[in-house]
């Protein structure tokens, strides 16, 4: 038999195609985009995220406020009512990933495709739904799985620092060789891109991404079809969108080529079991079908459609799940006592509302010109997984730098100028006098006090006597800290010569945006200026 | 001429010179520093480099030159804890006009490069006079020996070593360890490593540093100098105006000037000392033939 394959919705493939890549280039560009960019403000990078209309739900609800920047959900919201999951599959810049990864796998097969029967399309809406719970809670886990905020902290800590070394080696080999002339201006080229590659959590955050687009092996589109919350929510407002399936019975070989080839289960076949819900309008079908019996007219009816089978018994469950949550992840010492190594970025809000908004992205990790703040493991309690905190050894927060309270896209780092920022304490410095060359073998060094960067220093010399461990006495220049001009930025820690354990190190405490992780009774000012 | 010979042919000149003092002396008439006062960094720049000789004196025809300002800090140019953008661009265009292939200006800071090199205003003004603003590459590092009393062997960026000259365009600025930051220890920003622990023996480092070096020409930035809160500052009134700018063959002679400036003697700075007994250079205004002008 010949085929007779519509040209139509092959051409609407391939354009779909291009706007994935168009939308992921958009993506990239912006996250490439994210560093110091010669000025002080950096402008909107973060605009991919107030597009996100589960960010916007989950923040709103978590930190019970309106944030202005995120109207742009409303958008993608009345687009999803009108057109469907199409976000799903001709924008979003994770699903073009696992599309892309789908392909590969199919095309080296790896992956042959089947026709599932199997209620696994519900488990997503389960995810949405603990997620949801938690937030009426205040507990923020939207960021681990939303596929933005997933996408953009895997790239910053996983990808990029990967592509990154392995650059790195290449133009080693060209210097190794001596080819000067190409591998300068190929070295000075990725200086000028600041990708920070230092990060605690390269492994394992390249790990989890690695591990989730290998999940394509399984099924085309893993991600998407069982796990993306997101995908989940748009799925909500997509029932009565305009375009839906039609297959023309005359045509029409029962072939299931559509159903086997269907890129989240919607289930193109038989026509009546068509999920509008879980179609993403990537048009496999229609341009599968041999005998291009599959069409998508314009149907402006609201009719009964077929939805994914979600159990009240498991809705009832789940829901409990999410409840479970709440304490599951916030009862830990973190959530009570201010952590020592917990310094948060400048601008970060008190921990409470720092953790409803924070959604883990990790802008604030891309942007920041030393590579100081590290996503956080254990360090804030199993609810703060991932969100920013510096690590001084790793880099220090630069004094005339704001950019990190600029790319929030949720505002749990509040938005400062750079003269704001100045005045911001994130963390107090102490001298470790035990490891202190000076204080402790009587030499010089001040390394700490030459780049404390406030005036005056909050590092101050003092000739001290010292006795040296073969009992000889010496008055060297060693370093004491002014805890009150100290802004705890790290520097200091940071540059000491002392590699392994500093002797100069900063701890939470004294933080501005912290009313009980305070050093000294103050009856008269109470918490700093800008909060 | 490779940084190598040129390094033999100055050993071999200053070899005859000792020998010979007077041989030079009197075909060559400039002084040993220039010092000169004016509203324009630029062109006190220009007039400090034709008091001692022009340009030609040290750049030949086809010379690939480094010039070495501090570009350690990411601080603005009215902040004083950068070489003035100014003063830099007027070398690199002197530079040229002497002849020069290629200019380089470069710096290893201690805030990132990627921030000091723009905030400070020097890589666009450096750009805008056709040098290269290239940012420090760990690729480059080499260990080298530097033989010096104290320090013996250093990783020192490539960049440095494979050029043919070297010119120093330092900036004043206070200093809590050596109390003053001047030509001497500006070349710090050319190694790698844990550099900071050359703290431990800053003084004879710096030294050790400059003999290997060995510049060409030290052109000291006293336009606006740090007089405290050093080597970064931070508030205006850390800084004073003093409009000047000092040139030389004789790195030590040009930061005793600079020491001068701030008021401190050369016993106050051990390292202008240390390089006095060295034989590298003279620390005794007296001594030191000076023209001294304001434009």
């Amino acid at each position: 038999m010949k085929k007779e394959r519509s040209k139509k919705y092959r051409a609407i493939q391939a354009l779909r195609v291009i706007s994935q890549i168009l939308f992921f280039s958009l993506f990239f560009y912006l996250l490439l985009g994210t560093h110091f960019p010669g000025k002080d403000y950096i402008g909107n990078v973060e605009i991919f995220f107030h597009f996100d209309p589960l960010l916007a739900l989950t923040t709103i609800i978590a930190a019970k406020a309106v944030f202005v920047s995120f109207v742009f959900a409303a958008i993608t919201i009345v687009l999803t009512f009108i057109l469907g999951r199409f976000v799903c599959g001709w924008v979003c810049p994770l699903g073009s990933i696992h599309q892309f990864f789908s392909f590969v796998f199919k095309k080296s097969k790896l992956l042959k495709p089947k026709k599932i029967k199997n209620n696994l399309p519900a488990l997503k809406y389960y995810i949405l739904v603990i997620i949801l719970i938690g937030t009426v809670f205040s507990l923020n886990l939207v960021g681990i799985m939303d596929p933005l905020s997933l996408l953009y902290r895997s790239f910053a800590v996983g990808v990029m620092p990967v592509l990154n070394h392995t650059f790195s080696n290449v133009i080693g080999l060209l210097y190794q060789a001596e080819f000067y002339s190409v591998a300068d201006p190929v070295a000075q080229f990725f200086t000028t891109l600041d990708i920070n590659s230092l990060f605690t959590q390269v492994f394992f955050i390249g790990l989890l991404f690695l591990g989730i687009a290998a999940l394509n092996i399984h099924r085309e589109r893993f991600w998407c079809r069982y796990l993306c919350p997101l995908g989940a929510l748009l799925a909500l407002f997509s029932r009565w969108n305009i375009l839906k399936l039609n297959i023309d019975p005359q045509k029409c070989i029962e072939c299931n080529l559509c159903t086997i080839h269907c890129e989240t289960q919607a289930n193109p076949f038989p026509n009546h079991e068509w999920k509008s819900s879980e179609c993403i309008y990537c048009f496999t079908c229609s341009s599968i079908c041999p005998t291009n019996a599959i069409r998508f007219p314009l149907k402006t009816m609201l009719e009964s459609i077929e939805t994914v089978n979600l159990s009240r018994r498991k809705l009832l469950f789940t829901s409990l799940a999410g409840l479970v949550a709440v304490p599951f992840f916030r009862l830990s010492p973190e959530s009570k006592r201010a952590s020592e190594k917990l310094i948060r970025p400048p601008g970060a809000l008190p921990e409470k509302q720092f953790l409803e908004k924070c959604v883990k992205c990790g802008e604030c990790m891309k942007v920041c010109p030393t590579n100081a703040i590290q996503p956080a493991l254990k360090q804030a309690g199993p609810e703060g997984l991932w969100t920013p905190m510096l690590v001084p050894e790793i880099g220090y927060c630069e004094y005339y730098c704001s950019l990190c309270t600029q790319v929030c896209p949720t505002g749990a780092i509040k938005e400062l100028t750079v003269p704001e920022k100045t005045q911001v304490k994130i963390g107090t410095s102490w001298i470790n006098k035990n490891r202190c060359i000076p204080w402790k073998f009587g030499d010089p060094c001040i390394v700490c006090e030459e780049h404390c960067p406030v005036s005056p220093k909050a590092i101050k010399l003092l000739n001290t006597e010292v006795k040296t461990p073969e009992g000889e006495i010496k008055t060297p220049l060693a370093p004491v800290i002014d805890t009150e001009l100290c802004i705890g930025c790290g520097i200091c820690e940071n540059k000491c010569p002392v590699v392994d354990q500093p002797a100069v190190y900063v701890t939470s405490v004294g933080e501005s945006r912290s009313e009980e992780n305070q050093l000294k009774l103050d009856l008269i000012s109470g918490s700093g200026g800008i909060y | 001429m490779k940084r190598r010979d040129f390094i033999k042919n100055m050993a071999a000149g200053s070899l005859i010179l000792n020998m010979n003092p007077g041989l030079f002396s009197q075909s060559q008439n400039y002084p040993d520093l220039a010092v000169i006062q004016g509203e324009s960094p630029s062109q006190i720049t220009k007039e400090a480099l034709s008091a001692i000789g022009g340009m030609s004196r040290f750049i030949s025809k086809g010379d690939e030159v480094l010039v070495k300002p501090n570009i350690g800090w990411d601080r603005t140019p009215e902040q004083a804890a950068c070489t003035n953008p100014e003063v830099v661009k007027t070398i690199v265009e002197l530079c040229f006009e002497a002849g020069a292939k290629k200019v380089k200006v470069m710096d290893h800071p201690c805030n990132p490069a990627r921030r000091t090199y723009v905030r400070s205003g020097i890589a666009e003004a450096a750009k805008e006079a056709g040098a290269d603003v290239p940012f420090p590459n760990e690729h480059k590092l080499k260990k080298v020996p530097i033989n010096g009393q104290k320090l013996k062997e250093w990783e020192v960026y490539r960049d440095f070593l494979e050029t043919d000259k070297l010119i120093n365009v330092p900036i004043t600025k206070h200093h809590s360890l050596s109390r003053l930051t001047l030509g001497m220890k500006n070349w710090l920003g050319a190694l790698g490593g844990n550099r900071n622990q050359l703290h431990q023996s800053l003084d004879y480092a710096m030294v050790d540093l400059a003999a290997f070096f060995k510049p060409v020409l030290s052109l000291l930035d006293a336009y606006r100098i740090l007089h405290r809160n050093g080597p970064q500052g931070g508030r205006l009134s850390d800084v004073k105006l003093h409009k000047t700018v000092v040139a030389g063959v004789d790195y030590v002679a040009v930061d005793r000037m600079g020491a001068q400036f701030m008021g401190m003697s050369p016993q106050e700075l051990k390292y202008l000392d240390i390089a006095h007994q060295r034989g590298l250079g003279e620390i005794d205004l007296g001594k030191l033939n000076i023209e001294k002008r304001k434009i």
